[in-house]
């Protein structure tokens, strides 16, 4: 498939103070590829480079090294090209207070050069689609910090962008409008195929929307794959308990496709494997043939959290590479 | 530039000073209280001190100048001190649109306002101190203001390129430039005054030759050529201007000034 984002070797420093003598190295060469109709989660805390990251890729900032591709353009040199087919929308947005939500929108239609009646309907759509209908004639000081992010969203879809940034979408909102975010997220991505690079510090909902991740560590990306392939990697496989009755072939369990490790503490069996919903059964039979008698089974999978938890630890000397 | 297309972008920027424009009670002093306070503060000052109508005429020239340069640049440098007490700077500069597109819009609000204030004094000045605006004929007069309309952008886009260099620290520029140019450029009183340092720089500035232009019909001494040298200087400047806003440009996107403007 077609890259949708290149970026090779980006490295970015600020500097402050008096001549830029304080200088702080932001990102420490990046490297990304994203592919046309992914969506991309840039996963790390705060402070680790990601709207440094996401303001180089869509142009408002430029790094001090690297080369960036972006739907094919380059990156430096193309800038009012690729923000004709990119745009962002960001966690705390801002636009004009005292515009109302319509007039917010049509300012940034004309500023993508919609024209009357195509910017007319587009805007009702996009009122329509973010429910901001009762809401349209609100000036932007007076909404609630989620219709300010409905209506961030709403302005990021103007231009039928090919590529969306979106910076932290849902921080600082309610759960139940997080979630109802994350929705539309994944909605609008999946009726318009378009590719989103989305940064956040919130593991679940990378993981909930993300095709790929990549986890961004003081500069750095210590590594990227789908959620499942990071979880095999810092072999922090799921967690299988098995209550049982009778005894367990300890041998056999060890040499099962996919376990990680076990412990048995009693009539309790816990087993670390590869992925707890593919080896369940096999186990079952296992032990069922070996000659334990099956009371209860629980699987747990492991937290996205902890597995950058395990990166950040610096544990990737004895994992696999990324895809 | 598609044509249409750029002729929206530059439609949004006035459109959005219009919209903020109206909303704001505050713009109704701009072009309504301020101009008018002054006006007259000026204009009863030249009747107490007597001023044959040559003299008062003279001095409202350039108050009625003052005016509406100021409201007019005001304008200009609204389109990003909007933006930048919103913390919406990102978003503007994210959309494929040229800053110099948002200039011109804003710049089209500033001459409309900046004429109805040019209207309003003429008229009062008419009436209250019997000063004829139209003396030097419609075609004079409108070089004047165009004249005034140019020195306007001039500083709109120099408070501009402060606030994309300094951000916050340069929004007093808005308000403060045109003071300066007041007491430079010969205002309420000639240049032929000043001390010679000063005198070197009221030659530099186009305002001044637009102001001599304009007295030389009210029995001062002055002709064309002087409009020759304000629109030259204007032409000089708006070039360096232009050269100017795009290393600012180029240096904001560098160091993440719209970034942290919007934060």
């Amino acid at each position: 498939m077609a890259l949708a984002i290149k970026a090779e070797g980006i490295f970015k420093t600020f500097r402050s103070g008096w001549w830029g003598r304080k200088q702080k190295l932001v990102l420490k060469g990046i490297d990304l590829q994203i592919e046309t109709g992914e969506i991309f989660g840039v996963l790390g805390p705060n402070g680790a480079g990601k709207t440094t990251l996401v303001s180089i890729l869509s142009t408002l900032l430029i790094p001090d090294q690297g080369k960036i591709q972006i739907l094919g353009f380059d990156g430096l040199q193309d800038g009012q090209r690729i923000r004709e087919k990119v745009n962002i929308s960001s966690g705390n947005a801002n636009f004009l207070w005292s515009l109302t939500v319509q007039e917010n929108l049509h300012l940034y239609g004309m500023l993508y050069g919609l024209t009357g009646h195509r910017r007319e309907e587009k805007i009702k759509a996009l009122i329509q689609l973010f429910n901001l209908e009762e809401h349209q004639d609100t000036t932007f000081d007076r909404l609630s910090t989620g219709m300010k992010q409905r209506l961030s969203l709403a302005k990021s879809l103007l231009n039928d962008p090919a590529v969306l940034f979106l910076d932290e979408p849902t921080v600082g909102l309610d759960p139940s409008v997080s979630i109802m975010i994350r929705e539309q997220i994944r909605m609008i991505q999946k009726e318009r195929e378009m590719t989103v690079l989305l940064t956040t510090h919130n593991m679940k909902e990378a993981e909930f929307l993300c095709h790929r991740i990549a986890f961004l560590k003081e500069g750095e990306i210590l590594t990227t794959g789908t959620a499942e392939t990071l979880k095999r990697m810092v072999r922090m496989g799921d967690l299988v308990k098995i209550e049982f009755k009778g005894t367990i072939l300890e041998d056999e369990l060890l040499r099962a496709d996919g376990v990680i490790n076990y412990g048995i503490t009693g009539n309790l069996c816990e087993i670390i494997v590869d992925d707890g919903e593919r080896r369940l059964g096999n186990l079952i039979a296992l032990l069922s043939q070996g000659g334990a008698q099956i009371k209860k089974v629980t699987l747990g999978q492991t937290d996205l959290e902890d597995v950058f938890i395990e990166f950040a630890k610096g544990t990737d000397s004895n994992m696999g590479g990324g895809d | 530039m598609n044509l249409p297309r750029g002729l929206i972008q530059i439609w949004a920027a006035a459109i959005k000073n219009w919209i903020i424009t109206k909303r704001n009670v505050f713009s109704l002093f701009e072009i309504l209280f301020w101009p008018v306070v002054g006006f007259f503060s000026v204009g009863l000052l030249t009747h107490f001190l007597k001023l044959n109508a040559d003299m008062v005429g003279f001095i409202l020239v350039g108050v009625i100048s003052m005016s509406v340069i100021q409201v007019c640049q005001i304008d200009v440098a609204y389109v990003f001190l909007y933006d930048l007490w919103s913390k919406s700077l990102k978003h503007t500069f994210i959309a494929p649109v040229h800053p110099f597109q948002l200039i011109l819009g804003a710049w089209l609000i500033g001459i409309l306002r900046s004429f109805v204030v040019f209207l309003l004094l003429s008229l009062l000045s008419t009436l209250a101190f019997g000063f004829d605006v139209l003396r030097p004929g419609l075609g004079p007069l409108l070089l004047f203001l165009l004249g005034l309309f140019f020195i306007s952008a001039l500083i709109g886009i120099s408070v501009c390129i402060l606030v994309l260099l300094f951000g916050y620290k340069a929004e007093v520029a808005a308000w403060s430039i045109t003071s300066l140019m007041a007491l430079i450029c010969g205002i309420y009183y000639p240049i032929s005054i000043l001390p010679s340092p000063l005198l070197q720089i009221a030659r530099a500035i186009p305002l001044t030759y637009f102001l001599e232009y304009l007295r030389s019909f009210y029995g001062f001494s002055g002709d064309g050529k002087l409009l020759g040298w304000g629109f030259g200087q204007i032409g000089v400047y708006l070039a360096i201007e232009a050269i100017l806003f795009k290393m600012v440009l180029r240096r904001a996107r560098r160091t993440g000034v719209f970034i942290k403007l919007s934060e």
